[in-house]
């Protein structure tokens, strides 16, 4: 396999001063938009995963590699001559992208890997740091594998994946209100993922771009923010601790507490059924937390 | 293996470092519930279809009990800049000390949280047995 640098590696540098502007921005606009222990926490949180994606990442290659064999069509990567390609590549990347966050939504099994990305119940560019340490164990990989069936090369994928990655941390802010129109029509934003990470009932499950909002749009998953509605940030359950090992692994406890008490028959729906979901009822679905919301209220007009 | 952990311990400088600067430049909060419609709003935000009627709120203002009209309860805690809530059923232990009740809950990261009630204490105890006799 040709082998590309890790593109990650090199944003580091501009993440920590970002980190720095944002935290200065903050100390003028609202000082409570950053806290020590929660900024802590997420960067643990970040080194970590870091950790885990050294440890598995030979295991994702070499599945990559294997998928590989049975491509559809020869891309090259020399960029060149198949710039077509890269372009292709980053587009469908995101797509994929878009299927694996949908998902990471929509099934507790992805969901307990995911979770600790919207653990915080802030909203700063520490909370882009804020990753997984159990995404291997999920199986998330697996979204990205119908693009090496096709036929573009894992290291051009890998590096696709890096740069959607680099993309996404600078919209994790409060600092920035709203991009130029057109922008917002076409790019994931600070204000569409804002909305991602809201637990307002009407913003729940919503905004699951990485680099493109078209896709919410196309797929109808698409919430616009409102200036009359403030995201409320983080889990509909808060987690209410700073413990770095709770929140990379609380939600797999709870799977593992619901499988084992839950009847035979519905073992395996606290895995791949939604969050929330309950055999009997007793807790709420985002879906169920939006009707009761939305019993409760009278009709509105639509978000400019 | 040897590039893993000088990257990991550059990160680990990096991010003490950062988080040390938060504090340091003094961003963060002191949040308290105000009073007790703020902490009606608040168990409203935590679980939608509860309707808080009364409210217990600590004197400092850290947490507060907020119960419905069904003598369902729900615990409001600050946390960080913000709150967090549970429900309070029979699983949470009180245990009073003249003005103050302090909730226990089986979530041990949630942690205990103890109330200055004033005089009120005893009345919330004697609501929060009612839940564990229901």
């Amino acid at each position: 396999m040709p082998e590309l640098p890790d593109p990650v590696v090199y944003a580091v540098p501009a993440f920590i001063l970002l980190l720095i502007a944002e935290m200065i921005v903050s100390l003028r606009r609202d000082r409570s938009r950053y806290e020590a222990r929660d900024t802590l926490t997420s960067l643990l949180l970040g080194t970590g995963s870091q950790v885990a994606g050294a440890f598995v990442g030979a295991a994702v290659i070499g599945m990559s590699v294997w998928v590989y064999q049975f491509h559809l069509f020869d891309i090259g990567i020399e960029f060149s001559r198949w710039w077509w390609a890269w372009i292709l590549c980053f587009f469908l990347d995101d797509l994929a992208y878009y299927a694996f966050h949908r998902s990471a939504h929509r099934v507790r099994w992805f969901w307990a890997s995911h979770v600790i990305h919207h653990s915080s119940q802030h909203y700063n560019l520490s909370t882009a740091l804020r990753q997984t340490w159990t995404g291997f164990f999920s199986l998330t990989f697996l979204f990205r594998l119908p693009l090496f069936l096709i036929g573009f090369p894992p290291a051009m994928v890998f590096f696709c994946a890096g740069l959607n990655l680099i993309y996404q941390f600078w919209i994790h802010t409060e600092a920035i209100k709203r991009m130029p129109r057109w922008f917002e029509a076409v790019m994931n934003t600070p204000s569409h993922h804002r909305v991602h990470h809201g637990v307002n009932p009407r913003y729940l499950d919503a905004n699951y771009a990485g680099v493109f909002i078209i896709w919410d749009k196309m797929f109808g998953s698409f919430v616009a923010e409102r200036d009359d509605e403030p995201v409320r940030y983080g889990i509909v359950k808060q987690l209410g601790s700073f413990n770095i090992l709770w929140a990379a692994v609380h939600e797999w406890v709870g799977i593992a507490k619901d499988v084992w008490a839950a009847p035979w028959k519905h073992k395996l729906g606290y895995m791949w059924r939604e969050p929330g979901w309950s055999h009997d009822g007793s807790r709420a679905t985002s879906a169920m937390i939006r009707e009761r919301w939305a019993a409760g209220r009278p009709v509105e007009e639509p978000a400019e | 293996m040897t590039a893993v952990a000088i990257q990991t311990g550059a990160s680990l400088v990096a991010v003490l470092l950062v988080a040390w600067l938060v504090r340091k430049i003094g961003l963060g909060a002191d949040p308290r519930i105000e009073d007790a419609t703020h902490a009606i709003r608040l168990a409203e935000e935590a679980e939608a279809g509860f309707h808080g009627v009364e409210v217990a709120r600590d004197r400092a203002g850290f947490a507060a009990i907020v119960q419905n009209a069904e003598g369902r309860m729900m615990l409001v805690r600050a946390h960080g800049n913000f709150f967090a809530a549970r429900p309070v059923d029979a699983s949470v232990i009180g245990r009073l000390d003249k003005d103050f009740l302090t909730l226990t809950m089986p979530e041990k990261t949630f942690g205990a949280v103890t109330l200055q009630l004033g005089k009120d204490a005893g009345m919330w105890a004697s609501r929060m047995r009612e839940i564990v006799r229901a």
